[in-house]
């Protein structure tokens, strides 16, 4: 089974959250409940970090994009933390994430 | 001695008897018997392995005693009294009480004579006659069955030891793996010797690729020889495969085998090693139980025995702790597993047993170094004890082997392609970002044969990796037929392929659809 570790750091009104692992369509509904989870109605921004995450595929990005949606839906800021030499920053730029996440390289 | 008593003897101590099957003799000799003694039926039965009780195994005149496998127990009934008295028995007047087996009653036999079979003093089975009508046997009688029974007793003897060899063989033969493993960037050989007169042991060796990419190694002496050992030989190994999909600590995996000996044959001792070589193939992890150390040999040449922390063998001590040491394990060098009985002699000490090792060991192709080895080590030598070698090497630069997986399609074979694919590519020298693209490209194609291919009923999906200098092609193949995506967000997976590739080509077939994926390599090393 593919194996994905989701760590939650949360205030009052905003939450980190560092995915490692891989995901794929295997384990990519159970990532996405934890990463829903973790968001409250409360919060302001949301950061999700890839650094440690070393494999994800479309099954995968399709989480990402279902939280996104949701977070734009609810006004509240996305934030995607993708090194430049991770190993998922190429499918996170060609899957056109830029367009509902702020991608950084490294947290603000 | 008359002439008379002089043939009855050669009839039965013939040489001509020596070619025959045991099964044969057996009749052979009941069937001179019964003419010899003038009776009418005659009957071998064997020692059960428990010791417990005699079990007909040849008959005349009394077929049926061997057809419906009649179990006397000892000390009970004719032949029962005479397996446990160890003394002949006559009865003239057949009764009821005196006979267990209704057999010998529904046959209408009045009279009895019956030996035991004896081999050194230890009882092997009971050898009896009968007769239809009255008859009362003489002295001369019971000394010729008697004759008779030391005859059936060798042979009986000699064959149950020729059946326990042989079984013992075929069992170590049949649990030995056959074939090694296929893993890209490893190459192994194996040689199994069995001891003196070719009794074989508990000597083991596996290898064991796991869906996680890591591949356990084990190599085992179990202490003793024969059947026994063979079985719990067996056993162990059966428990390498309960438990090795749970753990890739070497010591967990020991301390594993430890309490299961330890509970269910607390007798038995055992030494084992156990290396798990990481995915990466950089590093092994190796524990040892009681087992000799490893030998390794580098691509420049020096040859050293690895250092381990040796801890005590299986089925000692289960409570005292096991550790694990990590071992480095560069391109180009070839370690050797292997049991005692490659480096003891008798009446030399070990150290020059390992020397001669250390020094016929070299980093070259497995199947070379296992020869050298077996020349140097046993040459024409007949060994007394079991021997077994496992030589393991990486491969020194990159390897060009095109390579098949064909896993069912479920998501959870994604991750087992997705290590094959990996390790595969880091064998052809391709670099991490290239590596990246290729196992995301398979994971899309592999994700849309799981999800799109097959209905309720299932099928599989195949991935072929090859080399086309300058680019590496997979191609993903299945065979049912894709139907369109349903819900959002869906259909980005094609995208993606197209964008990491630098050639997707799909062909929909009536046997199935293909997926071809071409990328082109730039990386050091290639080429």
């Amino acid at each position: 089974m593919t194996d994905a570790s989701v760590d939650i750091d949360s205030t009052h009104d905003t939450v980190r959250i560092a995915v490692s692992g891989e995901i794929d369509l295997a384990n990519a509904a159970t990532v996405e409940h934890r990463l829903l989870g973790a968001v409250t109605n409360q919060m302001k921004a949301v950061s999700v970090d890839l650094s440690d995450l070393s494999y994800i595929d479309s099954a995968g990005l399709r989480v990402l994009f279902a939280l996104g949606t949701r977070l734009e839906m609810l006004q509240i800021a996305f934030e995607l933390v993708v090194p430049p030499g991770s190993l998922t920053r190429r499918a996170i730029e060609l899957s056109g994430m830029a367009s509902i996440a702020i991608v950084r390289p490294a947290p603000a | 001695m008359t002439s008379d008593q002089l043939r009855r003897i050669e009839a039965v101590t013939d040489a001509g008897l020596a070619h025959l099957e045991v099964e044969e003799l057996y009749i052979e000799l009941l069937d001179r018997v019964r003419e010899l003694l003038s009776v009418d039926t005659a009957a071998v039965l064997l020692l059960g392995p428990s010791k417990r009780y005699v079990e007909a195994v040849a008959a005349r005149g009394l077929e049926e005693e061997v057809r419906q496998g009649v179990r006397i127990p000892l000390g009970r009934g004719f032949a029962g009294r005479i397996a446990a008295q160890k003394q002949p028995v006559v009865i003239e007047h057949v009764s009821h009480s005196d006979v267990l087996n209704p057999i010998l009653r529904d046959k209408g036999i009045r009279s009895l004579l019956g030996v035991p079979l004896l081999c050194g003093g230890e009882l092997v089975g009971v050898l009896h006659v009968g007769t239809l009508t009255p008859r009362r046997f003489a002295d001369a009688d019971v000394q010729l069955l008697q004759l008779v029974a030391d005859r059936v007793a060798l042979a009986a003897q000699a064959t149950s030891s020729k059946a326990e060899r042989t079984a013992a063989n075929v069992l170590q033969r049949s649990l030995l793996p056959s074939d090694l493993p296929i893993v890209p960037g490893l190459e192994f050989a194996a040689r199994y010797v069995p001891g003196g007169n070719g009794r074989v042991g508990g000597d083991w060796y596996d290898v064991i690729h796991l869906p996680s990419g890591w591949l356990c190694i084990v190599v085992g002496d179990v202490v003793g020889c024969g059947l026994p050992a063979a079985v719990t030989m067996g056993r162990l190994r059966s428990t390498v495969y309960a438990y090795v999909l749970e753990s890739h600590d070497p010591a967990d995996l020991l301390t594993r085998l430890d309490r299961q000996l330890q509970y269910f044959q607390p007798d038995v001792m055992a030494t084992a090693l156990c290396a798990m070589v990481e995915p990466s193939h950089d590093r092994m992890l190796i524990s040892s139980a009681g087992h000799p150390p490893p030998i390794a040999a580098m691509a420049d040449r020096s040859t050293a025995f690895v250092t381990l922390r040796n801890d005590l063998p299986l089925g000692v001590d289960g409570s005292r702790g096991r550790s694990t040491s990590t071992v480095a394990f560069p391109p180009g060098a070839a370690v050797g597993f292997y049991t005692d009985g490659l480096v003891e002699r008798r009446g030399i000490s070990l150290d020059v047993g390992l020397d001669r090792l250390r020094r016929a060991m070299f980093a070259g192709p497995p199947d070379s170094v296992c020869a050298r080895v077996m020349l140097q080590l046993i040459g024409g030598e007949t060994v007394r004890d079991d021997v077994a070698l496992l030589v393991l090497r990486r491969s020194d630069g990159p390897s060009h082997e095109p390579l098949d997986i064909t896993e069912p399609a479920v998501p959870s074979s994604l991750r087992t392609i997705r290590n094959a694919t990996r390790q595969w590519l880091t064998g052809v020298g391709a670099e991490p970002d290239e590596i990246g693209d290729v196992l995301v490209a398979v994971g899309e194609a592999c994700t849309n044969v799981i999800e799109h291919a097959y209905g309720p009923r299932g099928g599989s999906v195949s991935v072929h990796l090859t080399v086309e200098t300058p680019h590496v092609v997979a191609t993903v193949c299945d065979t049912g037929r894709w139907r369109p995506a349903h819900g959002r967000n869906r259909g980005r997976g094609v995208l993606l392929m197209k964008g990491l590739a630098d050639e997707v080509r799909i062909e929909r077939k009536d046997t199935g659809t293909e997926v071809l994926i071409r990328k082109a390599l730039a990386g050091e090393g290639w080429r």
